[in-house]
């Protein structure tokens, strides 16, 4: 009895061969527009023609010409050095807003995930009155008493308010996974909370948070432009999408079609971009998933 | 008689449903494990088998009743904090299900290392990997295996990859849930084997959740029978199966089948009615290490 499955020896698996990832098949056009845009913003140095900030008082309100490819704004500004010069300020603020409302989402959320009951509880109705307060209303009031805008302080307050229902996607699935029974294990071996949320729960919620993150990029360029065309964003003098957008009111008027339409194109673009990338992934990602 | 490594007494644990219903999932269990056994739990689904092996692990936390791990109470906050680390490397879990009990995001060498990992263990033979690589050698698995992912790995392969985590701290206290109730037959036979041989050579105590009773009689040293929470028997293997005394232990052991059909058709069923089962009693010694429930028994 005992040597009828008795194990002989090892069973030696198929000869590894160095087996690649499959790339994901990700939109191509989208990939590539969304490089050259950034690449662009941030080697802007090497090829504009102009300086942004400098006001040419002989050409303003100037029509796109062969020296002027995108015009020039209202002060006589470059309107092509300014899209890639202020492409800058508004794509870092569009991460780096991401970055603080994902990294508080992901700890608050797990945290209420992993609270006993009535933590959660609390926890959530705190993040379901944070949403429901429009959240433009609370950008103005924390950007009031934050005071002079900068970057560092428009991305935070984008941040800080737009975490909460990545917050609570992020809950949801940490109450459905801390049950399952690699995170018991982990538990039993002693893995601390932090642990346990790097390498337990993320890689099990990253996926259904991918998508969001992608769309947060998204808002919260939206947000900065909307805040700089209200005047309560960043000043004037600092350029970026949206403040090129607040000067549109004076160039409607005068006709001067170019000044709002170049860097809404370039926001609708990126925007396009960004979604596509988003979709994109988390069609991978389940995809991914259901093979397993 | 060997020391005694774990000590259960008048473990009791209820789940609440709500907040005036609750199941009484281990009522009054008490039982020893000594150093370098294997210890079987039977009994039904539900009967509380697997609710002790996660109150003896602080998975859970027992309603009343205390543990003792190496003298140390560990359902005691205070005690189990000065101990803790000898708690959580000396006792090792393996579930039942080895699709939800690895994390199907790390790869093999990363489960098998993470026990070593959270307690900055140094490993013997040099590397985390090098360890993984050992470990996965021991258990039966090809180190080919190490870079892959749960899901790519058969069911066996994989509770074999847990059994190889749990062994990477040498244990002394190895609890495993039903550990091949998810595997085929011939490649359960291989994994008792595997245990068979660990134990043999590890020599750690062993507490042995299954539903199986011809697995049991294989393997383990002592069974408990375990019934709608109590502990209803439990003796040496061999007297157990020799000479039963709960009639729902008796009902159980005629339940095995026979595989030789002309004495299968004589086999007789006893039937056991849940009507006569006495929740009260306790444990009475008939014979020597032969303890049964009896009602009204001292203990």
């Amino acid at each position: 009895m005992e040597d009828r499955f008795a194990m002989v020896g090892i069973r030696s698996a198929p000869a590894a061969k160095p087996e690649r990832r499959r790339r994901r098949s990700l939109p191509l056009p989208s990939v590539l527009l969304l490089a050259v845009i950034v690449l662009g913003c941030l080697c802007c140095e090497l090829f504009i023609p102009k300086d942004p900030a400098y006001m040419d008082l002989f050409h303003y309100t100037q029509a796109p010409d062969s020296e002027f490819w995108f015009g020039t704004d209202t002060m006589g500004r470059d309107v092509f050095s300014m899209i890639w010069y202020g492409g800058r300020v508004s794509l870092c603020i569009g991460f780096l807003a991401t970055l603080i409302s994902t990294t508080i989402a992901v700890v608050f959320g797990s945290i209420s995930g992993l609270a006993p009951r009535w933590l959660d509880d609390l926890l959530m109705r705190f993040t379901e009155i944070v949403l429901s307060i429009p959240s433009l209303l609370l950008v103005v009031l924390i950007q009031a008493i934050l005071g002079k805008a900068n970057v560092l302080s428009i991305s935070l307050v984008i941040g800080v308010t737009g975490w909460t229902s990545i917050a609570k996607v992020v809950r949801t699935e940490v109450r459905r996974i801390r049950n399952s029974e690699h995170v018991i294990a982990a538990r039993c071996m002693g893995a601390g909370f932090f642990r346990i949320l790097w390498k337990h729960l993320a890689p099990n919620f990253f996926s259904s948070i991918m998508f969001m993150v992608v769309m947060n990029v998204r808002s919260a360029i939206v947000a900065e432009s909307t805040l700089s065309f209200m005047g309560i964003g960043l000043p004037l003098e600092v350029i970026s999408w949206g403040s090129m957008l607040s000067l549109s009111e004076k160039a409607l008027s005068s006709g001067a079609w170019w000044i709002i339409l170049t860097p809404g194109a370039f926001l609708v673009v990126t925007m396009l971009c960004i979604t596509n990338i988003g979709n994109a992934l988390r069609r991978n990602v389940s995809r991914k998933e259901s093979n397993l | 008689m060997a020391e005694i490594l774990l000590d259960v007494q008048h473990l009791t644990h209820c789940f609440k449903l709500s907040r005036s219903a609750a199941i009484r999932a281990v009522d009054d269990v008490s039982f020893q494990l000594r150093r370098g056994e294997i210890l079987g739990l039977v009994g039904e689904s539900g009967s509380g088998k697997s609710t002790v092996a996660r109150c003896a692990l602080n998975v859970l936390k027992p309603t009343e009743g205390r543990i003792l791990y190496k003298g140390v109470d560990v359902c005691d906050p205070k005690q189990f904090r000065a101990n803790r680390r000898m708690l959580q490397t000396t006792r090792q879990l393996i579930f039942q299900d080895s699709t939800s009990s690895l994390n199907q995001h790390m790869t093999v060498a990363d489960i098998i290392a993470e026990p070593m990992a959270i307690h900055h263990i140094r490993p013997k033979r040099g590397t985390l990997r090098a360890e993984a690589e050992f470990q996965l050698k021991y258990v039966g698995l090809d180190p080919t295996y190490l870079d892959k992912y749960p899901p790519e790995l058969s069911g066996g392969m994989r509770q074999r990859v847990a059994i190889a985590r749990a062994l990477s701290m040498e244990p002394e206290l190895l609890v495993a849930d039903e550990p091949i109730a998810s595997l085929d037959v011939s490649i359960q036979a291989q994994i008792i084997n595997l245990f068979k041989h660990l134990q043999d050579e590890h020599g750690f105590s062993f507490l042995f959740i299954a539903h199986d009773l011809a697995v049991v009689r294989y393997l383990c040293d002592r069974v408990g029978v375990m019934y709608r929470g109590k502990l209803v028997e439990l003796a040496p293997t061999q007297a157990l199966f020799d000479d039963p005394h709960h009639p729902y232990t008796r009902s159980l052991l005629s339940a095995i089948p026979i595989p030789d059909p002309r004495r299968e058709r004589a086999r007789t069923l006893h039937s056991f009615d849940p009507a006569q089962f006495g929740r009260e009693g306790a444990l009475v010694e008939v014979a020597p290490d032969h303890y049964v429930l009896q009602r009204g028994g001292g203990a």
